[in-house]
């Protein structure tokens, strides 16, 4: 039972906030997994070519390969490239371009049956961007690409500093804490890997949460029930055991909650993972046990054998 | 070969044949936009280019001439310069045209405009007659903003059949609307929270999808490609095609994306005397990096040829008026939307100016509001400042809110202006409706304005956008009529001479062919439209059917 589908991440954010930065990082990491980095910007390959080269020769002990592309508009049409592709890397992530909406970007993951949606970081330059969001020009643009992050990943300064003016204008992204965080989160999508890789890469910033048993949803019970989780509980993924004898395959990635269909488990496998600063095992647990209460199948569920994804802000 | 001495070997001889190889066409009429002979009825070529102008005996004294009767009963007015069009033109009659306007696709078929929903169904079903069993269907040009009936749905395309996936491109190529079938092999349906995958009262997908997140997997499964669709083997004869319909010999692609495997194909279909246009690929600008845009400019531009001229950059500002994406100035869209959207930032507009500047690079810059150009001018401004190139004759395209004060400004820097006049006729009553009112409106595309404020003026089409035909361009500028009939801003009408002169000498200034095309002079390219009658002698009102019989390229005649 594993999810085979290709996760996007985008990393979005104005000219010269350090999303170049922050990928490089990426790339330098020992994260373990085939990454595709598409650049939406013309030429604007500033990745260090010295990890590129590394990430080539390392590949086969770190299967860490990186291949990066550029193009111009046609976004859409590479990142159908990148699925054709054989093998297909583990991960896509996509720098937009300084002014892109990243949600634009990030909708293909939503839509393609062959992707899965690995969230929105966008990257804030913690000393400008107060003077740019209020820049009448420019504003309105810098400010759609904040409130649509799952994670903001504040730069050049301390993310604390910044943090009310962020959370004003979205108040249910997680900041990145600390902005030095290691660089696996982002690709565990903003948690810690969940599985150990050898070396298991717990960081005391992020509680960790499993849930289990032998309850059994419907969709809409399950969803409902994914949405109201604890505040600050990124990441969420696992099995759940169905109503109907099919189980479900869950991926939670900030504000998304995409259920699919999978074969039934014989009990529920969740792991969860959200920065200590914001959330904690007990509420994990009541949540998880209080407002899901092991009873009968909800009665008024009517489940639905095709995949099947949320999106919070859209309810 | 009459005058050629016996004893001259066959080699020689063949010297002397293409060093003496002239042609005179005979025409009805020649209008050359030369002012020093602004009307003639001979004109001799010679190796492509034009030898002499004037009477039956301009060509006298240069040798053995060979007299083509071919167009004397023709107009010749030089060869239409389209300075702003993209190849995807071309490839789009891959697909099925459905919009609501009459179109001639490049083969000359005509397709009349499909004006309610039933006719949009009655042409499908027509189509998917000619088609394998289960084989895509996919169209293209559909418009809603024209049709005032309900809004098209997957149930109207299921009568089509829902034996195959059908997909219909709405004109702006943001939107689509699809069957049953096709929503089925994106796995969408009621439960689907997509963006962009419109749903009905009872939650049901209507079909509609927009944006390219939610076109994105139909489009991945049923082969449709942008990239191909402009730069394959097909588009671009089909571009060529197109172009000898409507008198084109040079044609802009006016957001070039080129790879090197691209651009050896474009040479090479270009080069060939068969191919009747001359095209203008312009490398676009999709972000920041203006070093490296630079770069890739200079290292184009070393491989032009007569017939690919390469080297220039395109900058995209901002959006279109009609999706409330362009930057407009205060006091903004009348229904009260929010300001547009920058596809460059502003920032990165004046840097990009700055280095295009510095490197001799020259811009056509698209802006479509009156924020956008405003900004464009003065980051042309400040680069002049830094590095002065008096010769640099960078382009604002589209330039469509822009009053006397900006056009004033650009006269000052050098800039010309690239107008889309083809907008009063298509989108002008819903400009002065729904989206900057009738005032603004009414100087929309202001080609008066421009050249009294003496700037250098070019009028386009933005094929796929609106049909390409420089005609009816010209007749937009010349008599601003919108569909519903209307005069819309008589005060920037422009005379027929005007506007024959932008789409000739003006847009050939913008791409800086002026030296070599864009008037029938001793000298130039003998690139003609071949016309039936007198577009100077017509009605202004009628100089839109003025008939386009086909084309002289570099000496070579393809007739419609
Ligand atoms: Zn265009």
């Amino acid at each position: 039972m594993t999810d085979t589908r290709l996760p996007l991440t985008v990393i979005g954010g104005y000219l010269g906030a350090g999303k170049t930065t922050l990928i490089n990082r990426v790339l330098s990491a020992t994260h373990g997994r085939r990454l595709m980095v598409l650049v939406n910007d013309f030429g604007a390959i500033n990745i260090d070519a010295d990890l590129l080269e590394s990430a080539e020769e390392d590949t086969l002990t770190l299967t860490n390969g990186c291949v990066c592309c550029t193009m111009g508009g046609d976004l859409f049409m590479a990142m159908a490239d990148v699925l054709d592709r054989n093998p297909r890397p583990d991960h896509l992530l996509i720098e937009a371009s300084g002014v892109a909406d990243p949600q634009k970007i990030a909708n293909a993951a939503l839509a393609e049956p062959d992707m899965r949606y690995g969230g929105i970081v966008t990257v804030v330059d913690g000393r400008n961007f107060s003077t740019l969001t209020q820049d009448s020009l420019i504003g309105p643009q810098v400010r759609g690409q904040i409130a649509c992050a799952d994670l903001l990943y504040v730069s050049k300064t301390d993310g604390q500093e910044a943090a009310p003016a962020l959370q004003a204008i979205n108040p249910e992204a997680v900041l990145a804490d600390p902005p030095t965080a290691p660089i696996e989160t982002l690709l565990q999508e903003f948690g810690q890997t969940f599985e150990a890789r050898g070396k298991p890469a717990s960081h005391p910033a992020y509680t960790h949460w499993t849930g289990g048993g032998v309850r059994m949803f419907g969709r809409d019970r399950l969803a409902k029930l994914l949405q109201q989780r604890p505040d600050g509980l990124v990441r969420v993924k696992g099995f759940v055991r169905g109503d109907d004898g099919i189980g479900w395959l869950v991926q939670v990635v900030g504000r998304d909650i995409d259920l699919s269909r999978t074969a039934q488990p014989d009990k529920t496998q969740l792991v969860a993972i959200g920065p200590s600063a914001r959330v904690n095992r007990e509420d994990c647990d009541s949540w998880w046990n209080e407002k899901a209460p092991d009873v009968q199948p909800d009665a008024l569920c009517h489940p639905s054998a095709t995949d099947t994804k949320f999106r919070e802000m859209d309810t | 070969m009459s005058g050629l001495p016996e004893s001259l070997t066959p080699a020689t001889k063949k010297i002397c044949r293409t060093m003496t190889d002239t042609t005179i066409f005979k025409a009805r009429k020649i209008i050359t936009m030369d002012p020093n002979c602004p009307e003639a009825t001979h004109v001799a070529v010679r190796d492509g280019r034009i030898l002499a102008v004037g009477d039956e005996r301009c060509a006298d004294g240069v040798g053995n001439v060979r007299v083509d009767e071919r167009l004397s009963g023709a107009v010749l007015l030089p060869g239409f310069v389209e300075g702003h069009a993209h190849l995807m033109a071309g490839g789009l009659w891959d697909y099925t045209y459905v919009g609501y306007h009459d179109r001639t696709d490049p083969d000359g078929q005509h397709w009349p405009g499909l004006t309610t929903i039933e006719q949009v169904i009655e042409g499908l079903s027509q189509q998917a007659q000619k088609l394998e069993p289960g084989a895509p269907l996919i169209a293209w040009g559909f418009d809603p903003i024209f049709l005032s009936e309900e809004r098209l749905s997957r149930h109207h395309l299921d009568r089509v059949g829902t034996d195959r996936p059908i997909l219909v491109f709405f004109s702006n190529l943001h939107l689509m609307c699809v069957n049953g079938p096709a929503l089925g092999m994106a796995g969408y349906d009621s439960d689907s929270r997509v963006e962009g995958v419109v749903k009905d009262a009872d939650g049901q997908p209507t079909g509609e999808l927009q944006e390219m997140a939610a076109m994105f997997p139909l489009m991945r499964r049923l082969g449709v490609d942008f990239r191909h669709l402009a730069q394959r083997e097909s588009a671009i004869r089909a571009y060529g095609r197109m172009a000898v319909r409507a008198g084109v010999t040079t044609m802009t692609d006016l957001f070039s994306t080129l790879s090197d495997d691209d651009l050896a194909v474009m040479l090479q279909i270009t080069a060939g005397s068969d191919y009747p246009l001359r095209i203008v690929p312009v490398l676009g600008a999709a972000g920041g990096q203006a070093e490296e845009l630079a770069a890739r400019a200079k290292a184009l531009a070393a491989q032009s040829s007569d017939k690919l001229r390469l080297g220039a950059v395109k900058l995209l500002t901002d959006g279109s008026i009609q999706g409330w994406t362009a930057r407009v100035k205060w006091p903004g869209y009348v229904g009260g939307q929010p300001n547009g959207l920058w596809n460059l930032a502003p920032d990165q507009i004046f840097e990009l100016c700055e280095v295009m500047q510095r490197e001799g690079i020259q811009m056509h810059v698209h802006t479509n509001g009156d924020e956008a150009s405003e900004v464009a001018i003065e980051a042309i401004e400040a680069a002049a400042r830094k590095h002065p190139w008096p010769g640099h004759r960078h382009v604002l395209q589209h330039c469509q809110m822009m009053g006397t004060d900006q056009f004033t400004r650009c006269a000052e820097l050098g800039i010309a202006a690239n107008i889309f006049a083809n907008h009063i006729w298509y989108f002008g009553d819903q400009h002065a409706a729904l989206t900057i009112g009738e005032d603004r409106a009414r100087r929309m595309d202001g080609c008066r304005a421009a050249l009294d404020a003496g700037v250098r003026i070019a009028i386009h089409s933005d094929a796929p956008v609106t049909p390409l035909g420089p005609l009816f361009t010209a007749w937009c500028a010349v008599n601003r009529q919108t569909m519903s009939g209307r005069t819309l801003g008589a005060a920037q009408r422009i005379t027929t001479l005007e506007a024959l002169y932008a789409i000739t000498m003006g847009a050939a200034y913008t791409l800086k062919l002026d030296g070599e095309i864009g008037s029938i002079e001793t000298g130039k390219r003998a690139d003609f439209a071949v016309l039936g009658e007198d577009p100077t002698a017509v009605d202004p009102k009628s100089l839109k059917d003025v008939p386009v019989l086909g084309t002289v390229s570099g000496g070579e005649v393809h007739l419609t």
